[in-house]
């Protein structure tokens, strides 16, 4: 059986998976500055009945990150930087730095070295920092530095936890592997606390099955990977609704997901089965981080949002004045259109009824004014989607065929989940005319998701033959080729290799692999080829362990 | 920083080359492209990427006369390259930017208007594109040209020769010592347009010195003088100390304050071979200076490897800006005068070679010298690959102001070379009506 946490901004959820059906699904409000004592309610309630021995996997996904940085309980960071030459990142970075002498170049020489006393200094600048993080330019072609300049902190100051830019992404983009370290740092002590609650908490009910945390892309990756690399735990909601569909819904067409909620409606796009990622990474306060995650869009939309005429005209959000009046609420909602539309039961339908005759014009029936409100509704979603379609096929790329061959995604499903998706996936659906799916318990779409979430690990290997080299910048690992004619099937091969062993090493089994990145260049010097520069990124592929065909009856909804 | 971002084309075309060894090869933007995406520039606010669209072949038709067509000697890398000029243009037209940088290959400088072939790596001029379909699609009128490239730009030259509407200028390495071996000071284009060419030729190992002392004397305030409606920066990056290709001592700090006092509209690559030591440090130090942030800490590793201007070298410039800032004072009078010395045509007789391509060829241009408009030009063009393979063409070229008398006769001179039959192709480049047409 496997268990899935979900912590949103209004409910917690929990379900309990088993042999592809959902046996339990329980939804607690979520309890905002005890995030602990809310995940244990909606644990507890959903182990009622069951044996705590036969939990195989327990998944969370959760705010502790976000929750750490809107509540300012970040540490203070000892940030040091190896900036090179090039831009000065003073200012646009989310703290006070300090600039250290060294640098590497685009192939991974060493230009300048680091200077030790340099570091002493830099120590004593951040005397009230017991987390230090340590970012280079081109660290990823050369982790030398970072780990050089690491070891000497450790000598210097003894913090506990130091974050280098090339361990948090393998990635090219300085700026974006700098914040991301800073966040690490930053985060690292609130979230070890935080995870140690949990073993705690879990050892009590005798809970002894390994414990994952979501990550913004969708992968799990186990409780002790994240006390490393907390700062991929962050904006996993979403994440995991997606996971969740993708576990609901198996389909490989190119597909729009419309993740429904109160106030906010999440679109994803998908290709062959897994959504399109975030070209870079995450923004976190405001800064671009090198976080992978799912390229998602939010729109303020949802059905809790307020409904009312102005000037005559018909506004639907994005503020959010209460719940539905068939819930008790006193202003009219989305949801209040789909009762009277009857495309949802729940509440008080004369509640809904007098929403409905509240923002009818003077010659509309509560229903047409249902309708009305809906197909607004479902223009705004649209909307939104197609801004993000347009932003798709004007995507920069940099190859002549890309330009030749660039088509707009053509979309030949809707998936809807949430809570007000019955009502108005189908008008967007409509728009394209394209058939629309809301599967099943897609009101719990996201626990469902972090229950099922494939663990997940990606590499990054460089090889550049003419100096003879390969570089893995997550393992800080450098090495000499000893292959001859190294080639981007060499590069695959060694990639997954230790990607294999990585996963291998943080406990996770090895699925599906697949490439993210693959490049080879020639490298010409003088009329002849001196060697070549090749870049293989593979990753274990984001994915489910197992597809969601049923729910039970069985469950608890609060 | 300003209000309004940088717009960047940044097109690497990472699958095409001219030859698997050639200079134009996939790998030369390679490193910039790692630069580039190191530094985050792509993520900052101050710069807005831009995808590059293709474009029409009617843009490209709109500037060159392709022998025996375009099609068969362009590839859809150059539509690529073009339309990213374009595009790039377009977002600064459109006031989404506060300028523009295209960051694209294959570079164009040295196409001219009839294409044989590819020579200096250049089939199609991707600036003079670029200019023509601003003019066409947003009535542009007054442009200046700025090349910074160390190659004289030949091919932006011959297209606008005959126009005063577009102010270019060169400066580049001296053509006694590099090629293509062109871009003397006496070229000042066609009577009707003399003193709207202006070339500046320097010699080898010229530095940021140098190259600054002529900005600031020369080319800044001839800007000021024409009062063009967009700057366009021929950006090549050839002048750097560690360029292969040439002899100069320009830095990327060098590169970073002209991109900075320039302040071209939308600037366009060109040339730059120094694809590692070089072009990721000047690109990095002309996006951030056009963007209008801190390019302070921009530099080579290697920097103090740049050779020092020599005094001889001053005090060359010197006298050379002394010169051209007289000609400048007095441009009005030299074209009157050159104007009444032509005569009713001006003629010139060229040997025109394509290094790329293996193909010379032979050009007759013939330039109607009009009171009433720009005057309509001419050229007999034959070219073969050592005497194989040899095709001609007889063209007109009908300017924008065109006056109805000019128009005819350029019609009819056509025609009747067509009669007479002694070329191959014959074609009709009509501006007023954006049209190529093939007789
Ligand atoms: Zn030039
Ligand atoms: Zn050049
Ligand atoms: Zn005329």
């Amino acid at each position: 059986m496997l268990l899935g946490i979900d912590v949103g901004g209004t409910f917690t959820d929990a379900v309990v998976v088993a042999a592809g059906k959902v046996i339990v699904q329980v939804k607690t409000p979520t309890t905002h500055g005890q995030l602990l004592a809310g995940i244990l309610t909606a644990l507890d309630k959903a182990m009622i009945g069951i044996d705590s021995g036969e939990i195989e996997r327990v998944a969370l996904s959760t705010t502790i990150v976000t929750n750490t940085l809107v509540e300012g309980k970040t540490d203070p960071v000892g940030l040091c930087l190896l900036p090179g030459p090039g831009m000065d990142l003073s200012g646009m970075i989310p703290a006070k730095s300090y600039r250290l002498a060294g640098s590497i170049d685009h192939r991974g020489r060493e230009v300048v070295e680091p200077d030790r006393l340099a570091v002493h200094d830099a120590c004593r600048d951040f005397t009230d920092c017991d987390v230090f993080a340590v970012s280079g330019k081109f660290s990823v072609r050369n982790p030398k530095q970072e780990l050089q300049v690491a070891r000497w902190i450790r000598e210097t100051a003894d913090p506990n936890y130091i974050s280098l830019g090339s361990a948090v992404s393998g990635t090219l983009n300085f700026w974006r592997r700098t914040n991301s370290a800073y966040y690490n740092a930053a985060v690292w002590r609130q979230f070890g606390v935080f995870a140690a609650d949990i073993e705690t908490a879990l050892a009590q009910r005798d809970v002894t099955a390994p414990v994952y945390v979501l990550k913004a892309d969708g992968g799990t990756m186990p409780l002790a990977a994240a006390k490393e690399q907390p700062v991929e735990a962050i904006f996993t909601g979403p994440a995991a609704s997606v996971l969740g569909i993708m576990a609901m819904h198996d389909n490989h067409l190119p597909a729009i997901s419309l993740d429904i909620g109160g106030t906010t409606t999440d679109i994803a796009l998908w290709q062959e089965g897994v959504p399109l990622f975030a070209a870079r990474g995450a923004n976190i306060s405001g800064y671009p981080t090198a976080v992978r995650a799912f390229w998602l869009k939010s729109v303020g939309l949802g059905g809790d949002s307020f409904v009312r005429r102005e000037n005559g005209k018909l506004k639907i959000g994005p503020m959010r004045r209460g719940p539905a009046m068939a819930m008790g609420g006193d202003q009219p909602t989305v949801s209040d259109a789909m009762i009277v539309a009857g495309k949802a039961s729940f509440g008080d339908e004369t509640r809904a009824y007098e929403a409905m005759t509240q923002v009818a014009a003077s010659d509309q029936t509560p229903q047409e004014t249902a309708r009305m409100v809906m197909e607004a509704a479902a223009e705004i979603i649209w909307q939104s989607v197609e801004a993000m379609l347009d932003e798709q096929v004007a995507a920069p790329v940099y190859r002549v065929e890309d330009v030749v061959h660039s088509n707009r995604f053509l979309p030949r499903w809707v998936i809807g989940v949430g809570g007000a998706a019955g009502g108005l996936a189908p008008l967007v659906a409509k728009k394209y005319q394209v058939p629309c799916v809301v599967p099943e318990g897609a009101m719990v779409a996201n626990a469902v998701g972090a229950a099922v979430a494939r663990p997940t690990i990606d590499i990054t290997l460089r090889a550049d033959t003419a100096q003879g080299y390969f570089t893995i910048a997550e393992l800080g690992l450098r090495q000499r080729l000893t292959k001859q004619h190294f080639g981007l099937a060499d590069a695959g091969e060694l990639a997954s290799q230790y990607l294999s062993e990585r996963a291998k090493q943080a406990a996770m089994s090895v699925s599906e692999v697949e490439t993210l990145q693959a490049e080879e260049f020639n490298l010409v010097r003088g009329f002849s080829t001196a060697g070549k520069i090749i870049t293989c990124r593979r990753q274990i592929k984001p994915g489910v362990l197992m597809n969601i065909s049923g729910f039970s009856q069985k469950g608890a909804v609060l | 920083m300003s209000a309004k971002p940088l717009g960047l084309v940044f097109f690497p075309a990472f699958d095409w080359a001219i030859s698997p060894s050639h200079p134009e090869r996939e790998e030369r933007l390679l490193y910039t492209r790692d630069q580039i995406v190191e530094e985050g520039l792509l993520d900052m606010p101050g710069i807005r990427e831009y995808k590059p669209s293709m474009a029409d072949y009617k843009d490209i038709e709109r500037v060159h006369i392709g022998v025996p067509n375009l099609r068969s000697l362009i590839t859809d890398a150059h539509l690529v390259s073009a339309g990213g000029a374009i595009t790039a243009a377009e977002s600064v037209i459109r006031g989404e930017t506060a300028r523009a940088f295209a960051l694209v290959r294959p570079p164009g400088h040295h196409a001219m208007r009839v294409v044989h072939g590819t020579r200096g790596f250049c089939t199609v001029n991707m600036e003079a594109a670029m200019i023509e379909h601003l003019r066409q699609q947003y009535g542009i009128k007054k442009v200046a040209i700025v090349d910074t490239d160390v190659h004289h730009g030949d091919g932006s030259q011959d297209i606008f020769y005959n126009d005063p509407d577009t102010l270019f200028i060169s400066f580049h390495q001296d053509g006694r010592t590099l090629y293509p071996g062109t871009g003397f000071t006496d070229e000042l284009g066609t009577p009707n347009a003399l003193c709207s060419t202006v070339n500046l030729p320097l010699p080898p190992g010229t530095g940021d010195e140098g190259l600054h002392y002529i900005l600031d004397q020369l080319i800044l305030p001839m800007l000021d003088d024409f009062k063009p409606e967009l700057v366009i920066n021929s950006a090549g990056q050839d002048n750097h100390y560690t360029d292969p290709l040439a002899n100069m001592a320009i830095t990327a700090q060098g590169y970073a304050r002209l991109a900075d006092k320039l302040k071209a509209d939308i600037a366009v690559l060109e040339g730059g071979y120094s694809i590692e030591d070089a072009l990721p440090y000047v690109n990095v130090g002309i996006i951030l200076a056009m963007a209008g942030l801190d390019y302070s800490k921009v530099s080579e590793p290697d920097i103090t490897r740049c050779p020092r201007q020599s005094v001889a070298t001053t005090a060359y410039i010197k006298r050379l800006v002394q010169e051209r800032q007289e000609m400048w004072r007095n441009r009005e009078q030299l074209r009157r005068q050159a104007i009444a010395r032509a005569g009713d045509f001006w003629q010139r007789k060229r040997g025109i070679y394509y290094d790329d391509s293996g193909i010379s060829e032979q050009q007759l241009e013939s330039v109607r010298i009009c009171p009433h408009c720009h005057g309509y030009v001419t050229l007999a063009t034959e070219s073969g690959d050592y005497g194989i393979n040899a095709k001609s063409a007889f063209a007109a070229i009908i300017p924008r102001n065109a006056c109805s008398h000019c128009r005819q006769e350029a019609r009819d001179r056509v025609l009747r070379a067509k009669k007479q039959g002694r070329f191959d192709y014959y074609f009709i480049q009509d501006k007023p009506a954006d049209h190529l047409e093939e007789l």
